[in-house]
């Protein structure tokens, strides 16, 4: 469906809502088309493609609120809707900072970000198929001992949406992805590893070549083989970029509006506090072009900015919705980021290895130990072990633990590796000292 | 169309038809006539290599409502109808859904569904025979519980905050949320098997958040299943869950750091069954273990935990987050013995993998919602009791840990390795609990740490229904359990080393 049928229907709902007795609303219609295209072994396993379409309603009854979604985009349907939400928000209760923001923070026009090509969506499927099945051929054969596969796709979507408020905010975009992703799996004597690596992009062009995806993936698995535990100790813990990154979203996160009014965050009281080492600078831009998290707008239809959240290792601000700034007292500035990133350093992630005398370089996590209320973090981790400043061998079935503002505290050195391939992303980071638990 | 393939039908089988036929044309006006047509034509496109199809249609509603800082924050409903249509031809699979059900539209998604056939060879014809063909009636439900007045939803939300505040000056604050759902979901065959399920679920999570001076702490607790709210809003039932959140984020306001290193851990029953799901549990769906890359791939038969060791995976237990009448795919669901006595015994399948790997139907094919295809799932996963009693099992431990809370966990399916994450823990040191410690995250290999259980309590029970499993991006709703055991070995993640 083009923008201006979505912007069409979008007022019709305004207009109803306001007919009905919403004395403020807000709606975000989006529509999608994607495909999936799964391939393992040479040959295609899955393919999936489907139309997507979606509409969400906010209604006000004075500070009553409630919020419908439906993919029913019917005239009927969205009558029914719309009278349905006001019946919903008129029997739940007052919550006086409810509402929407004030109108000198809505976004009034935006700079061209590039977030779609529309190029993806002419690209045939046997094209896809042959992007995925060089993928996995890369990754399977790039050593024989990759022995098995766990598939390697070409997913791609375009689609439009449009948010728009009583207050006169109107504004969509269209936008796009597509991905590629291999996963295989090395063996060794009875010892499975598996490794995984993808590329993702708002267009086409700027998509990974297959060759470097499925290198990636075997060289991932492949350096795995062989892992061990070590001993509990407390060494310091390299994170590369993709673990920083993970790191920086945790402790960004405890800075959202949300868990400081609730005061469910570590980050509570720290406004203008050292939260991290001074050597960290922390920044969120949502306008740059082209680049995964970019916006010109957030959910609410504020404008977006860039904002430097961590200056120097202190912290310049909290992410605020329109509602957190108001439970705050705090001029609201967006409650969520769109591209997050550590500012680079100027170290070689190789210097940053010769480094250490003795300690992990951490390529992968798991499990859910990360407490965002006091900062305590626990985390299943494997990687690769550092002696004198060269890897030396895979470990895996240890955790590694600290305190996420001491952790950034004792960030001792940071890389100049900086790749914008997610919307939040990291350089390799050094920390000082954490505990590792082992045999 | 024909229907060689399908199997006698019982009269309550046909009793099933008809309802789901009631359901097709009430929830989507169509006619299973429109529907078998769309089915045949699909399976013809693919040109006659034996082609599967099936259309799962799905439709209802989810309402949510949730209080923090003494006001209500939320309040949403979120309608859902749609339908996918899969074609499978062997081990290819295509795919698509409509978030508008329409015969029109049905068409065109059986159309590039069946354009995987291009793409497989003729796949034989592999019966399936399901491990019975009589689904279930598992879910106590009178009034379904979307139909419940938002008024009165709310009414508990305010008795559960004022509870947790009264329970100590240190509570601070309260969230409580409140869901409730009910969908149809009908599934019609390419075998000319046409089934429907009604499925109510709800769930009622609580959060405390303590403080004393700078030291703020939560505890959480929550419950739920396929049943109606009046089980909810039985003040037995939800008095226990304010007081598990409250105490929890008291006491933890005394926690200190656990220990880290290798150390004999003794988990409590119900929710740190989180273990069993994990470590083996989705090790042992078949399309891992079709394609090999499971860390049990060659491991059918032998000992994969100490013999105190028997794991079930249950989808027939009445009223639980994890039980379903009929799977996604619409076998009913079974029970279904992974491991006894601790040799492997058993995988959990779908009916695209138990076909290829020519093993028993087990009712285990489960999707998020109509948006993706069905794969091999959990439903519930627990271990058996076995002889001790829990005292005995804390008793015998000289120095080590006692967890009974946990957030969640996540596995390796390939290495073995997981990891399940306390949200607090209990030190144990001569045999005694002496002191509360912070949550850790403990992490083992799944073939071998169950083979450190050394003591199976008889205090089976599964978790109170708020789990969900995640699995390629899909949610499903399950439910996982466990008696008192001891385990020895195990690496808990602590900062106090």
């Amino acid at each position: 469906m083009p923008s201006e049928d979505l912007e069409k229907i979008a007022r019709k709902i305004i207009a109803e809502a306001k007919r009905a007795g919403a004395t403020d609303c807000d709606v975000t219609i989006s529509t999608r088309s994607a495909v999936e295209t799964t391939v393992r072994m040479g040959e295609v396993e899955k393919l999936e493609g489907a139309q997507m379409r979606g509409v969400e309603f906010r209604a006000l009854v004075g500070h009553k609120s409630a919020s419908t979604s439906t993919s029913d985009l019917s005239a009927s349907a969205i009558k029914q809707m719309v009278r349905d939400t006001i019946a919903m928000a008129e029997a739940s209760e007052a919550d006086p900072y409810s509402g929407l923001p004030e109108v000198e923070d809505l976004c009034t026009g935006y700079p061209e970000l590039n977030l779609y090509d529309p190029s993806i969506a002419e690209i045939a499927v046997e094209r896809k198929i042959e992007l995925a099945m060089a993928a996995e051929s890369a990754a399977r054969e790039a050593d024989s001992r990759i022995t098995n596969s766990d598939g390697a796709s070409f997913n791609d979507s375009s689609g439009a949406f449009i948010h728009a408020n009583s207050r006169g905010f109107v504004g969509g975009y269209q936008g796009s992805h597509v991905s590629l992703s291999a996963g295989v799996v090395a063996s060794k004597d009875g010892e499975m590893q598996t490794g995984g690596w993808w590329a993702t992009s708002r267009d086409f062009k700027g998509l990974e070549s297959p060759e470097k995806v499925g290198k990636t993936a075997a060289q991932r698995a492949l350096r795995q083989l062989g892992a061990r535990k070590v001993k509990s100790q407390e060494v310091p813990v390299i994170y590369d970029p993709l673990m920083a990154a993970r790191l920086l979203s945790q402790f960004i996160g405890a800075a959202s509006g949300a868990h400081i009014y609730r005061k469910s965050s570590f980050m509570v009281d720290k406004l203008g506090e050292m939260v991290a080492n001074s050597i960290v600078t922390v920044i969120d831009d949502p306008l740059m072009p082209g680049r995964l998290g970019s916006k010109p707008f957030d959910s609410e239809g504020m404008k977006c900015q860039t904002r430097t959240l961590i200056k120097d290792g202190r912290l310049e601000t909290y992410l605020l919705s329109s509602y957190a700034g108001r439970k705050l007292n705090c001029k609201p500035n967006s409650g969520s980021v769109g591209n997050l990133y550590l500012k680079p350093g100027d170290s070689t992630p190789e210097s940053i290895i010769e480094s250490v005398k003795n300690g992990l370089l951490l390529t992968s996590v798991s499990g859910m130990g990360f407490n965002a209320v006091t900062g305590d973090y626990s985390m299943g981790a494997s990687g690769t072990w550092i002696e004198n400043g060269k890897l030396a061998y895979p470990v895996s079935g240890i955790t590694v633990a600290g305190n996420v503002l001491e952790m950034f505290g004792n960030i001792e050195a940071i890389g100049n590796d900086l790749n914008f391939r997610s919307s939040t992303v990291s350089p390799t980071i050094k920390i000082s000292k954490m505990t590792v638990a082992g045999e | 169309m024909a229907k060689s393939n399908t199997p006698a039908k019982s009269s309550i089988l046909d009793a099933h038809v008809m309802s789901a036929e009631a359901a097709l044309h009430d929830r989507f006006g169509l006619t299973y006539g429109q529907l078998q047509k769309v089915i045949a034509d699909a399976v013809k496109g693919t040109g006659g290599k034996n082609g599967f199809c099936d259309v799962f249609l799905q439709a209802g509603s989810a309402l949510g409502v949730s209080l923090d800082q003494g006001v209500i924050k939320s309040t949403s409903a979120s309608h859902t109808s749609g339908a996918g249509v899969r074609v499978v031809v062997g081990d290819k699979t295509g795919y698509s859904h409509t978030d508008h059900v329409t015969v029109g539209n049905l068409r065109r998604c059986a159309m590039i569904a069946r354009a995987i056939s291009e793409h497989a060879v003729d796949s034989g014809n592999v019966p399936l025979s399901p491990v019975s063909s009589v689904p279930h009636d598992l879910y106590a439900v009178t009034d379904s519980p979307v139909g419940i007045e938002l008024k009165e939803r709310i009414a508990l939300l305010r008795k559960m905050d004022q509870l947790a505040r009264a329970y100590d000056a240190r509570i601070t604050n309260v969230t409580v949320g409140l869901f409730v759902e009910d969908y149809t979901v009908i599934i019609a065959t390419s075998r000319g098997d046409i089934m429907a399920d009604k499925r109510p679920l709800v769930r009622l999570n609580v959060s405390c958040l303590a403080e004393e001076g700078t030291r703020r702490e939560t505890g959480s607790s929550g419950g739920g299943g396929r049943f109606g709210f009046e089980v909810l809003s039985d003040e037995t039932y939800w008095r226990e869950h304010v007081q598990i959140a409250a105490k929890q984020a008291v006491d933890l306001l005394g926690a200190t750091a656990a220990p880290a290193g290798e150390m004999d851990v003794v988990l409590g029953g119900g929710w740190p069954g989180v273990l069993i799901h994990e470590a083996v549990g989705h090790g042992l769906e078949g399309d891992f273990n079709r394609k090999g890359t499971s860390a049990f791939s060659t491991l059918m038969g032998q000992s994969v935990a100490s013999k105190l060791v028997t794991v079930i995976d249950d989808g027939t237990i009445a009223d639980r987050r994890g039980s379903l009448n009929i799977d996604d795919e619409g076998t009913p669901t079974g029970r279904t013995v992974l491991i006894e006595n601790g040799r492997l015994t058993g995988y959990l399948q779908d009916k695209q993998n138990a076909s290829l790997m020519q093993s028993k139907l087990t009712g285990n094919g489960r999707r998020q919602d109509y948006r993706y295809a069905p794969m091999p799932r959990m439903t519930n996963t627990y271990m058996a009791e076995g002889e001790s009693s829990p005292e005995e099992i804390i008793a015998s431990v000289k120095y080590g840990i006692y967890a009974t809370t946990f957030g969640g966990g996540q596995v390796d399916i390939t290495n073995g390795d997981f990891t399940f994450s306390a949200t607090g823990a209990f030190l144990i040191e001569d045999g005694k609990i002496t002191r509360m410690v912070k949550g850790a995250t403990l992490i083992g290999n799944g073939p071998k740490a169950l083979h450190n259980v050394t003591m199976v309590g008889n205090d089976v029970s599964l978790d109170k229904g708020v789990g969900t499993c995640g699995k390629d991006g899909q949610g499903v709703p399950v439910g996982v359990g466990m008696p008192t055991i001891r385990i020895n070995n195990i690496t808990v993640g602590g900062s106090k080393s």
